[in-house]
């Protein structure tokens, strides 16, 4: 009897017990080689950006994309040091740099894209204006390198004005933190540390 | 002897149905980077545009043979990066994309915005019902932020995001007590678990490092200088 008691509360046990699901999820976690891509497709954006040759700067007066009329924005390309991935100012042709604007560069690939495509590197264009054609979207990008939100610039078209002096603007969106390595945030109340490290 | 023995087995069987409510095990996908995008790059993401789906599929496929009877599954994807790496390639992922839930018989649910996502965890399920008692997610990631979008719409930027901050709109009771939760991309155990935990109240398994998606299937620590966290 004693046994049969066991017995059932034994099975009632097991029943009760909550699934430890995850405990015994394993085994098959391989998979078959990833198909191959189909052939790029002739005369598409990727097609051209892996296959045509590449400069060592812009050429100037060239032009892409939907340009030509008035008002046009005027960009200067730069660099961040600080490892942001935003493309450089931006701002209206009748403005001064003053009001320009730290952008990301929303490209549209079969109508225009950043100038740096044409180029051996990316940074080939650093210190380069150009007159830009195009629009700020309504959203924001984030740039997961430094936590940061950026305004987002979607390029229309493009001509390459030529070389500049650097301008004498600090590097990124207004409130950037000076020193990056503080541990401050670029954003208020997120206690973010300067973060390179994305996948 | 007898009366007892069917005592005991009554009530430890009732308390085990007092508890069966249904659960809601959620997998999320973010998107793909596009080629166009990460051409040339020395890190260059996301050659095969399925490695977050695929190793999606795994973990539903494991969860599905796992989750109790009545248990619901639902599978969350990024549509838009999806579509546009659709036309980079010159095929239809979302019909594979539903087919693979499909044949899975999971519900799979697209979203186009982060209020969408946020939006279904909270008001998607009656919450004071089916609790979420499962929560994984496959995708780009850095330690603040999951990425649905990432070098898809602008070069090695998201658009749609779900960042630490946004958590408090997430409602604490969307989840079981017991909930298991896991980001399989990088960095999440570096901050994002510690939120995660903050604001629900439920841990959150994370990567101290970078996980590795590029072999196809559930995606590895990087190297041996990574770990998991809480």
């Amino acid at each position: 009897m004693r046994a049969r008691l066991g017995l059932l509360v034994a099975l009632a046990l097991a029943l009760a017990a909550p699934v430890g699901a995850r405990a015994q999820l394993a085994g098959d976690t391989s998979l078959t080689a990833p198909p191959v891509a189909p052939p790029l497709k002739k005369g598409s954006p990727l097609d051209h950006l892996t296959n045509d040759p590449k400069l060592d700067e812009p050429a100037v007066g060239y032009r892409e994309g939907q340009t030509g009329t008035e008002p046009f924005f005027v960009a200067h390309r730069a660099i961040d040091t600080d490892g942001g991935m935003g493309w450089g100012w931006v701002r209206k042709s009748d403005d001064d740099w003053g009001d320009g604007k730290w952008i990301a560069l929303q490209e549209q690939p079969g109508l225009a894209v950043a100038p740096f495509r044409k180029l051996k590197t990316r940074e080939g264009d650093a210190d380069w204006e150009f007159k830009f054609w195009g629009h700020y979207a309504p959203y924001k990008a984030y740039d997961p390198h430094l936590d940061e939100l950026l305004p987002v610039f979607v390029l229309q078209g493009y001509e390459v004005i030529g070389r500049a002096a650097p301008l004498n603007l600090r590097v990124g969106p207004p409130g950037r933190p000076h020193s990056r390595g503080s541990g401050a945030s670029s954003r208020p109340g997120t206690p973010i540390e300067t973060n390179h490290n994305i996948d | 002897m007898r009366l007892l023995s069917i005592f005991v087995l009554f009530v430890l069987l009732g308390s085990r149905a007092a508890e069966a409510q249904p659960g809601e095990h959620i997998v999320l996908t973010g998107g793909p980077a596009l080629r166009f995008m990460e051409h040339g790059k020395d890190a260059s993401h996301d050659f095969y545009w399925f490695n977050f789906v695929d190793a999606s599929t795994i973990w539903l496929n494991q969860i599905k043979s796992t989750a109790p009877a009545g248990d619901l599954i639902t599978w969350l994807v990024y549509k838009p990066a999806y579509v546009s790496r659709s036309n980079e390639l010159g095929l239809n992922l979302i019909s594979q994309i539903v087919g693979k839930a499909r044949a899975l018989n999971v519900n799979l649910l697209f979203f186009d915005t982060k209020e969408q996502l946020i939006n279904y965890l909270n008001k998607g399920q009656d919450r004071d019902k089916i609790k979420i008692t499962s929560f994984d997610y496959f995708g780009h990631s850095n330690k603040a932020c999951f990425l649905f979008d990432y070098s898809n719409t602008i070069d090695t930027m998201s658009i749609c995001y779900l960042h630490v901050i946004d958590l408090k709109h997430i409602h604490g009771h969307d989840f079981a007590r017991d909930a298991v939760c896991k980001s399989w991309g990088c960095h999440s155990g570096e901050l994002y678990s510690k939120w995660w935990k903050d604001e629900f109240d439920v841990a959150m398994t994370g990567a101290v490092g970078k996980t590795d998606f590029s072999h196809g299937g559930l995606p590895a620590l990087s190297d041996a200088n990574c770990r998991w966290a809480q």
